[in-house]
């Protein structure tokens, strides 16, 4: 004890200097956004060489686990190759050709957090692959959140374990719309909330994704019903579901730019 | 209290208060505001208590800041040089013996001004370093700091005599 007490007068300037310094660099970051953010971008990139690094260790142990799953995915798309066939022979499903502006961006989940009330991952994609902030990321199974900020060959994702992240979603066989967020405890348990009374609901009924927040297309399945309940005063269901997947245990995401999201701010503008 | 504290208290809350009513007006050639605050890190005498100075020195710069509105820079800065001044004060003076009790002391002009470029330049390259924060405006970083300096330089030892003489009568 009397050697701490020593060692801390003796150094009692250098740690009086850090304390401080420390106190200002506090100070600094609340005063000021231009610094704030500067300094995100600089604790995410030390963030992003440890965890890629022992990402890259991880990875290697999971290659068996990660070909499996890469077989189970293309059978899917494979799936998918076949539906999109069907449409092209029977043409009257479509009377006029629909652009499909989306493109897909795969990348793999670096750090993925899942305890806190707001929850961030880090994939290794960035501006120079063509990532830009505020394009949304699904995996095979489901949406996975939206990408908050974004450095060469990193960004980060909003996760949807966020509280404050509210996703546009559909029912699907009532087309009823509403609005999708999580409930903060058990990462598969989210709510939908702002579904009219007046729209009849099935317990198991898949919720898909609305297609109305230019984040993503319309129609990627996310969750079913588990239970829901009508609140008389408010007008509004209030619907129980659970996410086909688990997004704390993702390691594959792709990440979905829309080609026409300019378009569509300059309209939104044009509204206000 | 002696008399030493109380030109020292005196003269910390006029240099806050003609720094940020003063001297943050100026606007030299467009931006060359100096600094004449340092004077206070300046005229702590040699002798006094290093840990006091770098709590002082952050209490400085905390003030400018607060009174002039900037995010935080003023406080690392001032808080930084504070801490390294042993170090100036030990390049600039020679060995430990040559070391005055005060700046005003000293007589070797040539020594004084040695540790006054160098405790000023210091200062403002970290503050300037702080205000811009980008590799690209390295550039405007070095040209504020040399010309801001030049400035504050002329005024600080204008002004650390004015101290001289009030300390002899």
């Amino acid at each position: 004890m009397q050697r701490i007490v020593e060692a801390l007068v003796r150094f009692r300037n250098p740690i009086s200097y850090l304390v401080l310094l420390g106190l200002s660099i506090t100070f600094l970051n609340g005063r000021s956004s231009f610094h704030q953010n500067h300094l995100e971008n600089y604790s995410l990139y030390f963030s992003q060489s440890i965890y890629s690094f022992s990402h890259h260790i991880e990875n290697y142990f999971n290659l068996k686990k990660i070909n499996e799953r890469l077989l189970k995915e293309n059978k899917i798309l494979i799936d998918l190759q076949l539906k999109s066939n069907e449409l092209k022979l029977y043409p009257s499903n479509q009377k006029s050709k629909k652009r499909f502006p989306f493109k897909v961006i795969t990348a793999n989940v670096i750090k993925n957090s899942f305890l806190n009330q707001r929850n961030f991952l880090i994939i290794d994609k960035g501006s120079k692959d063509g990532i830009v902030s505020e394009m949304g990321v699904i995996s095979d199974h489901g949406i996975i959140g939206i990408i908050k900020s974004v450095s060469e060959h990193y960004s980060t994702v909003i996760s949807v374990l966020n509280q404050n992240l509210k996703i546009n979603v559909r029912l699907k066989n009532s087309s009823a719309f509403g609005s999708l967020s999580w409930k903060g405890t058990n990462p598969i348990d989210f709510q939908v909330d702002d579904v009219v009374v007046n729209s009849s609901l099935i317990n198991g009924d898949t919720i898909l994704t609305g297609g109305m927040s230019s984040y993503f297309p319309l129609g990627i399945p996310l969750g079913k019903i588990t239970s829901y309940n009508r609140d008389t005063r408010s007008g509004y269901y209030k619907i129980n579901t659970s996410l086909f997947e688990d997004p704390s245990q993702v390691y594959h995401v792709y990440v979905i730019e829309n080609k026409d999201i300019e378009e569509i701010n300059k309209l939104k503008k044009e509204i206000k | 209290m002696n008399r030493g504290t109380i030109t020292l208290i005196f003269s910390f809350v006029f240099l806050v208060l003609v720094q940020v009513m003063v001297f943050n007006n100026i606007s030299l050639f467009g931006y060359v505001n100096p600094m004449i605050y340092l004077l206070f890190l300046v005229i702590y005498r040699f002798d006094n208590d290093q840990t006091l100075l770098i709590f002082l020195s952050f209490i400085l710069g905390f003030f400018i800041d607060f009174l002039s509105q900037s995010g935080g820079a003023h406080m690392i800065a001032s808080l930084t040089i504070g801490f390294l001044r042993p170090l100036i004060i030990r390049y600039s003076f020679g060995v430990t013996s040559e070391i005055p009790s005060t700046f005003q002391n000293d007589s070797r002009i040539k020594n004084k001004y040695l540790f006054l470029t160098i405790f000023i330049l210091i200062h403002h390259l970290i503050y300037f370093t702080i205000v811009y924060f980008s590799w690209n405006a390295t550039y405007l970083i070095l040209k504020n700091t040399l010309l801001t300096s030049v400035f504050s330089l002329i005024l600080i030892s204008l002004l650390s005599r004015f101290y001289k003489k009030l300390n002899d009568t």
